[in-house]
């Protein structure tokens, strides 16, 4: 294989004539210098070059049928700054105001300056196009039926072509023509019991092809990744991510290899192990791998790195805001989520995320807006229906927000945050056993779903079995240790009074303030639960802490006046008068109760200092 | 999706079925059809047609035979007619080429049913009843099909291909087997046959009498099947009788026969939820009953297989949580049982839900508790499981699901009592009320005690037969162990009388047994309804002609026997272990109370009639019991030879008892046979008391009889079992008695003295009143041996005002025994009063006394004749030498040398005082060798180290 790639390599200096330096230091650099360098030069260097590449591959691809992988390397060509070259009015239009958001966070000379690079237009095709005559009329024409979406008369078509290429389109329609038939049959076969045995029935035969050809190295890489598609339906994992890795770094630009490739790393340790070339879409995989593995500040850095080949893509945009998302920056989302909307007012993908951020910012108005557009666009995207929930579910109406998300899931089964908004539904509607069932199913879907397996928690809690609760919660913060409301769920359990295990609760809460809670309810239920078990130095302690929180945060209430109160008290028992008095004073700008019980404790105070009587101290002026 | 309601599954047409429809046709063809009528007489035809009935029985189990196992059994069934059977079923499968065809035969098969008016049919032609049990199958099958939309015919045609390729593939080899075949039933059969029918048709008028129509499940008939089913498969089984193996194996076969094929959905067919639900349910059972012998991964693929088929079918996860539980694995376990509960909220296949109590919105969460309770508690978390088992009471409470609460409090009592002491007080205290006022002047017994009241209480009222039983049980053993004092005692203590009561316990025991004749009241149609199709087909594969022909063991036979009954009244298993649970504690009663032959028989009777149907548990409870009999009563060789084979079956179940049981019989033997040696018995018994500690501290999950593994962990765990928290009591009472008495055989004697005291005080302390009974005992012992008789007799006295108190005659007799020979201790002037005393325990020791006592007794006897100054040797010497060679030869099969030494001795001096010289050097021989035996103890290890 090392062999066919280097030739591959070969004829790809050949045509390029003048790219050697660059490409050889993208495809080959061992060390992490190395690649520091490459991607230097690549930022430097590539955006044209990339263009050249994308467009190539972008007709190699919708050559192969491939349309998802075009249409993903397409919306990256435009999102690359505008081609100097060919320089229209229309194009300008296009990406007029694209990202006023972009402009404000991204480097001037990155935008203004033309690059230096204009002479690699000449940059030629990533993969040089082979036997395109030989079958070509019958290749047309299994095309045209692969597109007319006739899978098998396309692969009947293509049944005694032997060019690589019309194998693929061949294997690839076969496979397509299984699913379809495995869809139709789940739903014919669904039984009492929701019997769901259905299997590809092509997969049997296509692996032994694909693993034929590939024992003879008459595979392309568009065939590897057909063949690891195949081995991943069929269970083998390891084989089937050998497969996509080998298809990556022969033919990087096809993002549907990168994306099986992605689903295969369930953790970082396999990710790491992966062997892959340098490439800048191996960029793009990592970026979306790290989002997946919720390491988002990572995902971040590349997706910013990439921004600055690839201004202009709503992609990058639409994951920077999901994982902007996951860090809880919802005012940035919404900015961000605009700016997309306005640029591609038709998109639908990743809109339920938007929608999510209106509905934590409570926005009716703008969520029905964005549910009536989605409608518009297309009501049968699991996507729409989600939105469609949500704003009902804002609304209050939770029997029409479960049956948008029931229509969701009927869209798509695995579609894991309609399952977990379902259960927050049920929870309201206080359908407790179906909220469970939901948000089981989350969980069984993607095990490391921290939501639902809080909402397991809090559903076992409103039920009064705070002691099962406890296993749930235990496992949401296993996956999300970081995040303070987690652990206040816990120690809120740990403090009903049917377990009443306040050491373990006040473990919690520390822990829930070392992860900066900014809800502020560690601290001062710290202090009260110090206080609650006598221990008055603890409870000071943090409710100095809380005060000083208030304080910074320009907070008054309730719990600052408490927190004050027993300052005062607090202090003045420990004989610690210039701080008792501090407090004191402090009250005195409430009114109530509180205020004359300030009162009696300065005089106390007064009295206790000058040994004198209280009544002389009315005479004092204060 | 999310919801709770789910219907049954329906009667779908599968190939299968579609053969049987086919062989109706031929055993009624219609008239439009001219087929041959090839039957040569009567009988054949009516066998074609029994085994036909017996095949739409089976037709509602889960699992479906293959064209190929039909067309086996066809070959028995037609006798020489098979082949015309079978090629006719081929040609028929052959001839369905498309779609069409299928809808014309089912068109067809309505011709065979004869119509409820017309009265107009030919003589000659048979007409099926549409009424019949054949006839309703056939119109089950044609309205299913015409239920079926296209695509449904469609699938129904490719499963058809893939049966029919399927049994292409492997019908050549069966052709040869036909020559050999022996007519080994020929003979009566026609009688048998024709009393059969008569008696079949009898049953099904009965049937419609009494209900009005036929119902599909048809149980009564059954035992007829069975006996056809003798009939028919005698010949095939002839030839595999000698492959059989125990009833595991057959479990296991029968599942993974399916198992391993790698094309599951098409040997694997699901039926009606029912079905699955009683099928699933025998396999709880069968996990239950074999523990981890039964290979957990052949449960695990099955299982996998199923949850593909049936994703919605949440019961899947409950196996799995039982098959994970008996194969340790905690964390698999924990995973499956919550997330059964979450998904069916714990309405599913749970049958102590009544229906008439309906599941609320609130789902059954309390079970989950209740099961995660009982799972921690096997898992060795006891302070977990209390918790959870709380938290079970409160949230049934909330939701008054009495039923859930009288099962928490039974597991709760349960753990209590297993737990020994606890901590328990603030748990109790905050959250039962009934209890909260007392509990903290309670102790724990007392507790159980309250809980196993209340527990009683509710499941008496709750008609709850099976819980009323195995409280009946708890209650009979609480009150074997703990002597009964009134709850609350205000008064002086002085006024308060301990004792046990017999009578109480017997009654509880007899009570609990009244199970068996009212069982019926609780069991749920589904459970009968599954277990007993799946015994269906389960018929189909055995022999059941086996008890009439075949010359099997003796116990084997006594087993299939009882499983025939068992069937044959279809008592659930659960009731059958109860039963058998009762006559486990029997056995222990009398034990304790000092029968051994009734201890004895109670457990024969449990091994031979429950050991199939009992959890791995029980039945190695009653091989332990069973083997130390035999240590006591026919010496140790016996018993390390049973325990040989106890081991093979017992060592791969986790926590095993056997293995505690060996270190005993290890020590005991080590103490008789080598005093001399007796400088490593301290080593061998500290390593027992570690191994105790560790076995129990830590609920070794796979000792396995590594003892190295747990000589190399002892020294680290040794501290843990100091904790009272959570450790046996039982066991630590009976390492540190073993202690004691290794101290004594080693002279050590005011060590000995001092273990046994800090025993006394832990019992006294934690209310083990029985166990201070011996541990009295221990210390008058300990004092005889030391030479101080005075500070032993009021020990010796003590022991037995317990021992009658508490109703332990044997026991008492020995501590009778003790005191005589204390008295002896004080001089020979009170030998007639030492012997007075030995005579009146005489009785008990000889009729149910071990070897040891036995001997003791004798030799004792002749001490004290020997001692008695009016006693002369020369004229009464027969006395003495019939209770020293009595004990000689009991002392021999103990390989007890030191006690037999002493008898041989004493016979030869008697010898030489009457003058029988020879008789003298014999005995004098027989000493010496004892002696030296004793001295240098050869390597006749028992190699069971």
């Amino acid at each position: 294989m090392e062999g066919e790639r280097s030739s591959d390599l070969l004829d790809l200096q050949k045509s390029q004539g003048r790219g050697i330096t660059e490409f050889s230091s993208i495809f080959f650099c061992p060390t992490p210098f190395n690649l520091s360098r490459a991607a230097a030069s690549s930022a430097m260097v590539s955006k044209e070059s990339c263009r050249n590449e994308i467009r190539a591959a972008i007709g190699q691809l919708s050559e192969r049928c491939l349309h998802s992988a075009a249409k993903w390397a397409g919306e990256q060509l435009v999102g690359i700054e505008q081609d100097p070259s060919n320089f229209t009015p229309s194009n300008t239009r296009f990406q007029r105001g694209s990202s006023s958001i972009r402009r404000r966070f991204s480097t001037n000379e990155s935008i203004s300056t033309p690059q230096p690079s204009v002479g690699f237009s000449q940059a030629a095709t990533p993969l040089p196009e082979e036997d395109d005559v030989i079958d070509g009329d019958l290749y047309h024409l299994a095309k045209s039926y692969f597109n007319c979406r006739e899978y098998r008369r396309a692969s009947h078509v293509l049944r005694d072509q032997m060019s690589k290429k019309s194998v693929f389109l061949r294997c690839y329609s076969l496979y397509l023509a299984g699913e379809k038939r495995k869809e139709e049959e789940m739903i014919e076969l669904e039984g009492s019991l929701g019997k769901s045995d259905a299997i590809n029935r092509e997969l049997v035969s296509l692996e032994r092809e694909l693993s034929a050809l590939k024992r003879i190295g008459a595979i392309d890489s568009f065939g590897l990744y057909l063949y690891g598609v195949v081995l991943k339906e069929k269970g083998n994992e390891t084989l089937a991510r050998a497969s996509l890795v080998e298809s990556v770094n022969s033919y990087p630009w096809n993002w549907n290899a990168w994306s099986e490739l992605q689903s295969l790393c369930t953790s970082i340790e396999i990710l790491n192990s992966l062997n892959l070339s340098n490439h800048w879409m191996k960029e793009f995989f990592l970026a979306s791998a790290y989002q997946e593995l919720r390491m988002h500040t990572e995902s971040l850095a590349k997706y910013e790195y990439l921004q600055g080949i690839f201004s202009f893509s709503n992609y990058i945009q639409a994951q920077t805001a999901k994982a902007q998302y996951s860090l809880r920056e919802f005012d940035q989302v919404e900015i961000m989520f605009e700016d997309l909307l306005r640029n591609d007012p038709y998109r639908v993908e990743d809109m339920d995320l938007y929608s999510n951020v209106l509905y934590a910012k409570e926005a009716c108005a703008a969520l029905s807006y964005l549910a009536h557009k989605v409608f518009l666009t297309d009501k049968y995207r699991p996507e729409s229906c989600c939105i469609i929930g949500n704003y009902y579910s804002l609304k209050g109406q939770h029997e029409k927000a479960v049956m948008y998300f029931r229509r969701a899931l009927k869209l798509n089964k695995k579609y894991l945050s309609a399952w977990t908004l379902m259960g927050h539904e049920y929870v309201e509607m206080k359908n407790t056993p179906a909220a469970i069932d939901a948000y089981r199913r989350a969980v069984d879907i993607n095990p490391c779903d921290y939501r639902a397996w809080y909402g397991l928690g809090q559903a076992y809690e409103m039920m009064g079995m705070p002691f099962y609760a406890l296993h749930y919660f235990r496992k949401s913060i296993f996956f999300l240790p970081n995040d303070s409301r987690l652990w206040i769920a816990m120690a809120k359990c740990y403090q009903t009074e049917q377990i009443y295990m306040l050491e373990e609760a006040i473990k919690c809460y520390k822990r829930a303030v070392s992860c900066t809670d900014t809800e502020g309810i560690a601290l001062n239920q710290l202090a009260k639960l110090h206080q609650k078990l006598g221990r008055d130095e603890e409870a000071a302690v943090y409710f100095e802490k809380d005060v000083e929180r208030m304080d910074s945060e320009g907070l008054e209430g309730p719990n600052m006046l408490e927190a004050l109160v027993f300052l005062a008290t607090h202090f003045k028992t420990h004989k610690k008068f210039e701080e008792a008095e501090v407090y004191c004073t402090r009250i005195l700008d409430y009114s109530g109760p509180e205020k004359e019980k300030a009162k009696s404790l300065l005089r106390g105070i007064r009295m206790e200092k000058t040994g004198f009587p209280s009544m002389d101290m009315e005479h004092f002026p204060l | 999706m999310a919801g709770l309601t789910r219907t049954a599954g329906a009667f779908a047409v599968t190939p299968h079925k579609i053969s049987v429809c086919i062989l109706l046709q031929l055993y009624a063809p219609s008239a439009q059809m001219s087929l041959p009528f090839p039957f040569s007489s009567i009988s054949q035809h009516n066998r074609l047609g029994f085994y036909l009935l017996s095949l739409t029985k089976s037709c509602d189990d889960i699992f479906e035979p293959k064209l190929e196992d039909l067309i086996n059994q066809l070959r028995e069934v037609g006798e020489d007619m098979d082949a015309w059977l079978t090629d006719h079923l081929t040609n028929r499968f052959s001839s369905l080429t498309s779609p069409d065809d299928l809808l014309n035969f089912f068109n067809d098969m309505r011709g065979i049913l004869g119509s409820l008016d017309s009265g107009a049919a030919q003589d000659d032609q048979i007409i099926l009843d549409p009424n019949s049990n054949l006839g309703m199958f056939v119109r089950r099958c044609i309205l299913a099909f015409n239920l079926l939309s296209f695509e449904g015919v469609c699938h129904l045609f490719t499963s058809i291909e893939v049966y029919c390729r399927e049994a292409h593939s492997s019908s050549a080899q069966y052709d040869e087997s036909n020559d050999n075949l022996e007519s080994l039933i020929q003979h009566d059969q026609m009688d048998m046959e024709k009393y059969i029918m008569d008696k079949a048709t009898e049953e099904i008028e009965l049937q419609k009498n009494a209900s009005g129509r036929v119902p599909f499940h048809l149980h009564t008939p059954e035992a007829l099947f069975k006996v056809t089913e003798g009939l028919l498969v005698t010949r095939k089984e002839k030839s595999r009788t000698n492959t059989k193996k125990a009833e595991a194996t057959q479990l296991a076969c029968a599942s993974s026969s399916t198992v391993d094929d790698t094309l599951v959905d098409e040997s694997l067919f699901l039926r009606t939820n029912y079905q699955i639900q009683g099928f699933l349910m025998e396999q709880a059972d069968a996990i239950e009953t074999h523990g981890s012998s039964l290979s957990s991964s052949s449960i695990e693929s099955f299982l996998q297989k199923l949850q593909n088929l049936a994703p919605e079918l949440h019961r899947v996860h409950f196996l799995r949580y039982l098959n994970k539980l008996h194969s340790d694995d905690y964390f698999a376990a924990l995973e499956n049982l919550l997330r059964y509960f979450d998904y069916s909220a714990g309405t599913e296949g749970f049958d102590l839900v009544l229906p008439s109590t309906g599941c609320s919105m609130y789902g059954r969460y309390e079970i989950a508790l209740l099961c995660l309770g009982m799972m921690h508690f096997r898992f060795g978390h006891p302070n977990l499981a209390l918790e959870v088992l709380t938290e079970a009471v409160r949230v049934s409470q909330q939701h008054s699901n009495d039923t859930c609460l009288a099962y928490t409090l039974a597991a709760m009592s349960n753990l209590l009592s297993e737990m020994g002491i606890a901590s328990t007080t603030s748990v109790l205290g905050s959250s039962y009320s009934p209890v909260t006022s007392t509990a903290s002047l309670l102790s724990v017994q007392q507790r159980v005690y309250i809980l196993l009241k209340e527990s009683l209480r509710r499941a008496d009222t709750l008609k709850l037969r099976r819980l009323v039983a195995s409280n009946h049980l708890a209650m009979a053993k609480f009150e074997l162990m703990h002597v009964q004092r009134p709850l609350l005692s205000f008064g002086p203590k002085a006024s308060v009388r301990h004792k046990t009561c017999p009578v109480s316990v017997c009654k509880e025991i007899r009570l609990g047994a009244h199970l068996l004749s009212d069982f019926s009241a609780e069991s749920s149609t589904m459970t009968i309804d599954g277990s007993l199709s799946s015994v269906w087909l389960k018929d189909l594969q055995k022999p059941w002609g086996q008890p009439v022909f075949s010359q099997e063991s003796g116990s084997r036979k006594s087993s299939t026997f009882f499983q025939f009954c068992d069937h044959l009244v279809s008592i659930p298993g659960s009731v059958s272990q109860i039963i058998g649970a009762s006559y486990l504690l029997r056995a222990t009663s009398w034990e304790l109370y000092g029968s051994a032959p009734m201890a004895r028989m109670n457990t024969l009777v449990y091994a031979a009639l429950f050991g199939d149907s009992s959890s791995s548990s029980d039945a190695e409870l009653a091989y332990l019991k069973l083997i130390q009999h035999l240590a006591l009563y026919k010496g140790y060789k016996d018993a390390f030879a049973a325990l040989k084979i106890a081991e093979e079956k017992f060592l791969t179940v986790s926590k095993s008892k056997i293995l505690l049981l060996k270190l005993q019989l290890l020590h005991e033997h080590a103490l008789h046979r080598k005093p001399a040696k007796l400088i490593h018995l301290p080593a061998l018994c500290d390593h027992l008391v570690y191994c105790l500690k560790f076995i129990h501290s830590n609920f070794v999950k796979s000792i396995s009889g590594n003892l190295k593994l747990a000589q190399r962990m002892c020294n680290e765990l040794g501290g843990l079992a100091s904790t009272t928290m959570g450790v046996d009591m039982e066991l630590k009472v009976e390492a540190s008695l073993r202690e004691a008495r290794t101290l004594l055989a080693a002279k050590q004697y005011s060590q000995a003295a001092n273990v046994a005291h800090s025993l006394f005080c832990t019992c006294h302390k934690f209310n083990l009143q029985i166990e201070k009974a011996s541990v009295l005992l221990l210390l008058a012992e300990i004092h005889k041996k030391s030479g101080n008789a005075v500070l032993g007799l009021p020990y010796a006295l003590a022991s037995i005002s317990f021992c009658q108190s508490f109703n332990l005659d044997l026991l008492k007799a020995s501590a009778t025994l003790t005191l005589a020979e204390l008295w002896l201790g004080l001089g020979s002037n009170h030998a007639k009063r030492a012997l007075d005393l030995l005579h009146g325990a005489f009785p008990m020791i000889l009729g149910h006394g071990g070897l040891e006592l036995r001997a003791r007794a004798y030799i004792f006897e002749a001490n004290c004749y020997l001692s008695d100054p009016s006693f002369s040797v020369s004229t009464d010497s027969d006395t003495v030498l019939d209770s020293l060679r009595q004990a000689s030869e009991e002392l021999q099969a103990l390989e007890y040398h030191e006690l037999a030494a002493e008898a041989f001795y004493l016979m030869a001096m008697v010898y030489d005082k009457v003058g029988q010289l020879e008789e003298r050097e014999e005995a004098a021989t027989l000493f010496k060798m004892h002696i030296t035996a004793l001295e240098n103890p050869q390597d006749e290890e028992p190699n069971m180290a």
